[in-house]
């Protein structure tokens, strides 16, 4: 539409009160259906279900999802926007949770929050005139595996994120090599591990390995969800992804910001992801800084 | 006592299974073009748009292909049940649907697992088709 002319900037927004209104609450519940009749409600459960198939195909568990939360909770530490700016997560703290919805404990779900981001696309002549540094998408990609969950046997991968990343990568022209950092719709942690895992950044099972040793936290070598993510910065849907990766390649990101500061690369390519339902559709972007 | 909990929402293309349920009989679509077997029911092949359907039924035993633990109630009526268990089992006749997993601790439940049905008549007019592991030896 841009490119064609038809208009010259397009707003993506997004704004909940989540947290102090109860649609977010009746929406998780209205999804359930006859799944009710059962006991079985709203998202948890149902990444839940993903996860444990996933522990027993390729034995991840909480020792790999523990990492992604701890590692993600630090760089929420450095974002004073974050829900969790204030709050430290331990190793301890991660394994002494409340069980929710077993094998998720507390830290393995996403926030729920009040807020609200927005975002401007433009053409890049245009863009070059304004205030901020332009950021531009290299590649996208999409695949939706199923409606019915009854019908999936993605969940413990190749989900769509599989397809979809090849495609951006190719549209793009580069490889998971080029990628500096990544932005993942982390709606629970093993969504972060499953989506990494189907990139092609690690083999099956070897997330726990690649994860160690803090690879996706400050000072990490793949710096990943560095707002602090939907776990530990705010639910903004897809917006929270879109917008950390946009930011961090305009340097807008102050004490968190990719570069020296954090001991991290200098960002130019940030890939993102958005994911939906169970797991049952996938999208992946590649931004770039110019 | 009042049953509290959610009760299915019966509907034209749930109807047959439902009333399968309520004689203990685990009645399941069929589509007579493409033969793939399907949960729940619909009145069109979600595989192949065939609205051609026969119902068989299911012999009742499978084996669990996931299952979660739930620790917290997310709706009263299941307070007094935690910590229980919700699973899809894929059935011996290549369908897969969603349950509970009783007759046993939630901790002896394993992907893979073999089950069989156990009908749980929660009320006079509804049967819910849970199942229980198989029981191989009989001491």
């Amino acid at each position: 539409m841009l490119e064609a002319g038809l208009c010259n900037y397009v707003l993506i927004t997004y704004g909940h009160n989540a947290r102090s209104g109860d649609s977010m609450k009746k929406l998780l519940f209205a999804m359930s259906g006859d799944d009710a009749i059962f006991g079985h409600f709203g998202a948890t459960a149902g990444y839940a279900m993903a996860a444990r198939r996933a522990m027993h195909e390729f034995k991840t568990g909480p020792q790999t999802w523990k990492q992604i939360a701890v590692g993600q909770r630090k760089w929420a530490n450095l974002n004073p926007r974050a829900m969790m700016y204030k709050q430290t997560m331990s190793d301890r703290d991660y394994d002494t949770a409340p069980r929710v919805v077993e094998p998720f404990g507390l830290y393995d779900n996403c926030l729920i929050s009040d807020g609200g981001r927005a975002c401007i696309v433009t053409t890049l002549e245009r863009a070059r005139d304004l205030r901020h540094p332009p950021v531009t998408l290299m590649g996208l990609g999409m695949d939706n595996p199923s409606a019915d969950l009854t019908r999936a046997d993605y969940l413990a991968g190749p989900t769509g994120a599989r397809r979809a990343g090849r495609q951006a990568l190719k549209m793009a022209g580069i490889t998971l090599e080029d990628i500096d950092a990544c932005q993942i719709y982390d709606c629970f942690t093993y969504t972060v591990e499953i989506t990494l895992q189907d990139y092609g950044f690690f083999q099956p099972g070897e997330g726990c390995d690649w994860l160690r040793g803090g690879t996706i936290e400050p000072g990490g070598s793949m710096p990943v969800n560095t707002s602090g993510g939907l776990l530990s910065e705010a639910y903004q849907m897809g917006m929270t992804p879109l917008t950390e990766g946009v930011m961090q390649l305009m340097g807008r990101c102050e004490e968190r910001q990719l570069g020296p500061q954090t001991k991290t690369r200098n960002p130019e390519i940030i890939l993102c992801s958005d994911n939906g339902g169970i797991l049952q559709s996938h999208a992946c972007y590649i931004l770039r800084r110019v | 006592m009042t049953y509290t909990k959610p009760l299915p929402q019966i509907n034209p293309d749930t109807k047959d299974f439902w009333e399968g349920c309520r004689s203990h009989l685990l009645q399941i679509q069929k589509c007579s073009e493409c033969e793939k077997p399907r949960w729940l029911s619909s009145f069109m092949c979600p595989y192949c748009l065939s609205t051609n359907t026969r119902l068989f039924n299911s012999s009742g035993r499978g084996k669990v292909y996931s299952f979660v633990v739930y620790h917290v109630a997310y709706h009263p009526s299941f307070k007094d049940d935690l910590p229980y268990v919700v699973a899809l089992v894929d059935m011996e006749e290549g369908f897969r649907l969603l349950t509970n997993i009783i007759g046993c601790a939630p901790e002896e439940v394993h992907c893979d697992m073999e089950v069989e049905i156990s009908w749980d008549d929660v009320t006079k007019d509804v049967s819910l088709p849970k199942f229980r592991p198989v029981v191989r030896i009989h001491p």
